[in-house]
């Protein structure tokens, strides 16, 4: 579900004109002077005003809590900037991290490359952009006034103590005077926020649009460039040393890669921007989509892993199987959709079907060999065969099936056979990948297989054939009425014991299986509400021209279920993406055990725990935020909650 | 009709053309071979998927790891001093390094490990459905571990006991007693042997004590240096390295009784009934036990092996009358494992000297200044 769409799109034929954001944009007032807006908002009563009061004091305290937290003397954040590398990528070679680069510059190109095909133009009023920039000023300034004055820091460089053992800490003239950056980054904020303010009066400051993606390209563009500028100072551990050398900017191989994605961000964003409005540009929407889908297997398999192919293999064996099933089976599915089969062609599929599931039952019982790729194969074949009913007709509606399942099977294929190569990469634990690329790899493969099978069964209990209704029903009730945390310890230490000999998985696989299986069931959910949306009289209409019960399911139900459902599978989609956190519980070393367990327990920072649980913490919101901000728009894009 | 029958005999046909063509597949690989078709689905991730599974159960593991070329060794992965992962993925400790010794007899390289981090809860299974071919992971070695979960155990390399730490100023030395702790708040970690045996201690004592249990030892040890905690209590050697590394400035730490309460020996484990393997594994960590007691050092051992001290010196490292060959080693087996990786008291003063463990008057000291630490003779 790497970028759902859904299919509807919207045009905006004015070009770079904003005059478009305003026409979505909601009724605005004219804003109020300052006073006016805090006694009608904040002091509109006695009793506002004690709430006001109190909330007020309750933040600030929280505020200062968190920030005396985070920059206390105590706080050794070394811990968490030598091992970003850890926290990110584990154990990944060092002269193999081009590949890393190269797996976040795709993601980074296909992320421009839609932004700029599909997203409309908009702006934020100059107004908005203001207040933002004085709000972040205020809280800057109020940050550093909060904190409490820094440690006096003794000639070993730990913080003096005072008879009581107290920490003696500086005066508050002091600290605010050591603080100038602070305050000069406030005061900058802060002044570029009341310019904006003033420098256009209330009318036009409300409606003059500072379009949005060059606001956040250019924010992103100040974080790089602070790469360059600040000194954020050069941690590392590199030969068993650990690097200690804060005064300088971020290394080489920090800076450059994010400078190159940011430019890359820009260029394939105007790249898209070009491909709009063209007569291709149907085709590079496809495209993209399709890239969407395929990329996280082929970073995962391709890019990161490193097959070492073995071409004797591939040549004697994979080729010729890969061949076979797309013309075999194209001209198996070729034959079965000649107009007039009719019966037969649904006994020769389930024939398949029957051959297919027969050659599961062998593998079990360990019959006869045959390679894991057939079974599948064999099972995808026969599935295609149940589909053929539908391409029946002329020729090119027959070929469409044929290039589909030629074009499918050729995929298939090379990510098997990718998969079943050893990894070249030489790392020292069994996982190739560990800390935030687990998480999000999980995460993403828990998405694109839950999806489908969680559609599938909202349709299974919908169906008006009881056997479906009831293996649905049964299956998703069922797996609501487990914990995640039980279907996780079952994946992970049982799985193996259930497969076909010579068949295992590894733990971070099998748990994905686990993850996948029950998000389904919560999915289903999801769309079954939003299938139950669709009414009565879509069902009736769809009937009336005559579509067939899948065409009526694909074309006329699911789209608008589906859209009715964006927002609870939104929350479902990060519900997941932070239930991956779980991992840590049953020991595979994802974001949150190395911050909680591992790094904690190196000699070097033995018992080190809170940095990196708030570091976790703010990169796990990042990210959850971003997605929900996402759903937002497309929310609206897409209407949900106006029709 | 003619026509769907032609169809439907061409579909079978390609059907069974695909079947021979799937099967051919296999005829390039072993045929004794159980099918070696092995897939993970599309779902599947990480784990190449060629690995068959094996089972330790009386099979020849030795030679299975020989073929694959790596040693999958289960390891925790978060214990300090023992196996911790470093900020660069690496493994390092005193557990991983035995790891390493191992690989080093067996392949000559002490880095064709495989590291697999593993829970408490899932080392057992781990060895059981082959993931692992060994464990290094501060397993105790216990009648029932031995006997009913179905595991071997190896020579223990590091021998840990329970013990409790306190602060000077509340009155205590090293001399100090459970005896002596009466009212006193012990904390530990939750759900563990180590809660049992200072609760059985303390009643064995007649003194009265509050047990407080958090979730793990890092919070245990964040109490006690708040003073929520009188005492804390875990193994000896995750003491010593707390007080090496926490001790604040105003605080004076002290460890005692001098006789832990409990008996905690470590050391390797593997699955029952495989002598072969079991074999190499002990031997392994005998020869590094034989070659501190001979003094054969990481850094003189290539001296040593051109002048050995004494016939035994020279059969362990490959000279006349060696015995490695006889277990399917090669010749320089146990030499390569000093060279690469350091006889025992290299391992423990690279890996546990740091944390502030020291052997000498411990358990863990040579038989012959007092400690527990013995081989028996290579010949």
């Amino acid at each position: 579900m790497a970028d759902p769409h859904f299919g509807l799109e919207r045009h905006d034929p004015e070009g770079f004109s904003l005059t478009a954001a305003v026409d979505s944009a909601p009724p605005d007032e004219p804003s109020l002077p300052v006073g006016e807006w805090l006694r009608k908002n904040l002091f509109s009563s006695p009793f506002n005003t004690v709430l006001t009061l109190v909330f007020t004091v309750v933040a600030l305290a929280g505020l200062r809590g968190l920030l005396n937290f985070a920059f206390s003397e105590e706080r050794n954040w070394d811990a968490v900037r030598v091992n970003l590398r850890l926290l990110f990528t584990q154990a990944y070679p060092e002269d193999q991290y081009i590949r890393v680069w190269v797996s976040v510059g795709i993601v980074v190109a296909l992320s421009g490359l839609s932004l700029g095909l599909w997203a409309r133009l908009s702006g934020v009023p100059v107004a908005r952009v203001a207040m933002w920039s004085m709000t972040a000023g205020g809280l800057i300034a109020l940050g550093v006034v909060l904190r409490e004055p820094s440690a006096v820091s003794g000639p070993d460089g730990d913080p003096m103590r005072d008879a009581a053992g107290e920490v003696i800490r500086q005066s508050f003239g002091a600290a605010m005077g050591d603080r100038i950056w602070w305050w000069l980054a406030a005061a900058v904020l802060f002044g570029v926020g009341a310019g904006l303010w003033r420098g256009f009066e209330d009318e036009r400051r409300r409606h003059t649009y500072v379009p949005t993606i060059p606001l956040v390209f250019g924010s992103l563009g100040v974080v790089v460039a602070t790469l360059w500028l600040y000194r954020w100072g050069h941690y590392a551990f590199t030969g068993n040393e650990f690097v200690y050398e804060p005064d300088r900017t971020a290394a080489l191989s920090t800076k450059l890669p994010w400078t190159v994605m940011w430019l890359l961000l820009m260029a394939s964003w105007a790249a898209g921007r070009q491909g709009r409005g063209t007569p291709a540009e149907g085709r590079l929407k496809v495209l993209v989509n399709l890239a969407w889908l395929l990329s996280p297997f082929i970073l995962f398999w391709v890019v990161l892993r490193d097959p070492a192919i073995d071409w004797a293999h591939v040549w004697s064996t994979d080729l010729p199987m890969a061949a076979g099933f797309v013309i075999g089976g194209g001209a198996v599915l070729y034959g079965l959709t000649r107009p007039g089969i009719g019966e037969v062609g649904r006994v020769i599929a389930v024939g398949l079907l029957a051959f297919a599931g027969f050659n599961w039952v062998a593998a079990f019982a360990g019959w006869y060999p045959m390679l894991q790729k057939a079974r599948f194969g064999f099972l995808l074949l026969a599935l295609a065969a149940l589909l053929a009913p539908n391409f029946t007709g002329e020729r090119a509606q027959r070929l469409r099936l044929v290039w589909g399942w030629a074009g499918a099977m050729t995929v298939v294929q090379y990510l098997v056979t990718m998969a079943n190569t050893e990894s070249t990469l030489n790392t020292p634990t069994s996982e190739f990948l560990g800390g935030f690329s687990v998480t999000l790899f999980v995460a993403v493969f828990t998405l694109i297989f839950s999806f489908p099978l969680g559609v599938l069964l909202a349709l299974g209990r919908t169906s008006k054939l009881p056997i479906f209704r009831v293996l649905s029903t049964a299956y998703i009730e069922a797996m609501r009425g487990i914990p995640l945390i039980t279907v996780l310890f079952f994946f992970a230490n049982m799985l193996n014991l259930f497969l076909p000999q010579n068949m295992e998985l590894g733990s971070v696989a099998a748990v994905t299986v686990g993850f996948s299986l029950f998000a389904a069931a919560y999915l289903a959910e999801n769309v079954r509400g939003g299938l139950q949306a669709v009414g009565r009289s879509q069902y009736e209409a769809s009937d009336a021209v005559g579509l067939t019960t899948v065409q009526r399911t694909m074309f006329i139900v699911l789209p608008q279920g589906l859209r009715v459902s964006i927002p609870p599978l939104v929350g479902q989609v990060i519900s997941t993406f932070k239930e991956t956190s779980l991992l840590a519980v049953i020991g595979i070393f994802d974001f949150l055990f190395l911050a909680n367990r591992a790094i904690p327990s190196q000699s070097e920072f033995l018992g080190v725990k809170r940095e990196g649980l708030l570091f976790v913490s703010i990169v796990y919101w990042i990210f959850a935020f971003s997605m929900s901000k996402y759903s937002q728009r497309l929310e609206r894009r897409l209407g949900v909650g106006e029709r | 009709m003619t026509k769907t029958s032609i169809l439907r005999l061409v579909a079978a046909l390609l059907t069974v053309t695909l079947v021979a063509a799937a099967c051919g597949g296999d005829d390039g690989d072993d045929p004794a071979a159980e099918p070696v078709a092995t897939t993970t689905a599309a779902a599947a991730a990480p784990e190449p998927a060629t690995d068959t599974v094996e089972t330790t159960q009386g099979g020849d593991l030795l030679g299975t790891i020989q073929n694959r070329g790596t040693l999958n060794c289960g390891v925790s992965g978060a214990a300090v001093a023992f196996s911790m992962t470093q900020p660069d993925g690496s493994q390092q400790g005193f557990d991983a390094d035995y790891c390493r010794v191992v690989a080093a007899a067996i392949f000559g390289d002490a880095d064709a490990v495989n590291f697999v981090p593993l829970t408490a809860a899932e080392r057992f299974t781990a060895v059981q459905t082959g993931q692992v071919d060994l464990l290094m992971r501060n397993t105790t070695w216990t009648q029932s571990r031995d006997t009913d979960v179905g595991m071997d155990f190896g020579p223990t390399t590091y021998y840990d006991g329970q013990q409790l730490m306190a602060r000077v100023s509340d009155g205590y030395s090293n001399s100090s007693g459970v005896s002596d702790i009466a009212g006193a708040v012990v904390c530990t970690n939750a759900g563990t042997t180590t809660e049992k045996n200072i609760a059985d201690a303390s009643e064995a004592a007649g003194v009265d004590i509050t047990l407080n249990t958090f979730e793990d030892f890092d919070i245990v040890t964040d109490n006690f240096i708040s003073g929520a905690c009188d005492i804390i209590t875990t193994d000896g050697s995750g003491l010593v390295g707390r007080k090496a590394n926490q001790e604040p400035d105003d605080q004076d730490w002290v460890i005692f009784p001098a006789t832990p309460i409990s008996k905690e020996p470590l050391g390797p484990t593997y699955g029952q009934n495989d002598s072969a393997f079991a074999d190499v594994v002990n031997w392994a960590v005998y020869a590094t036990i034989i070659a501190d007691e001979k003094g054969i050092t990481l850094a003189n051992v290539d001296a040593m092996a051109a002048n050995p001290p004494d016939a035994e010196a020279g059969r362990l490292l490959g000279g006349e009358g060696e015995l490695q060959s006889v277990m399917g080693l090669d010749a320089d087996a146990f030499m390569q494992v000093i060279k690469q990786v350091g006889n025992y008291n290299d391992i423990y003063e690279r890996n546990l000297g740091p944390v502030g463990l020291t052997r000498e008057g411990s358990a863990n000291a040579g038989w012959q200044d007092g400690g527990l630490i013995y081989a028996p003779p290579a010949r």
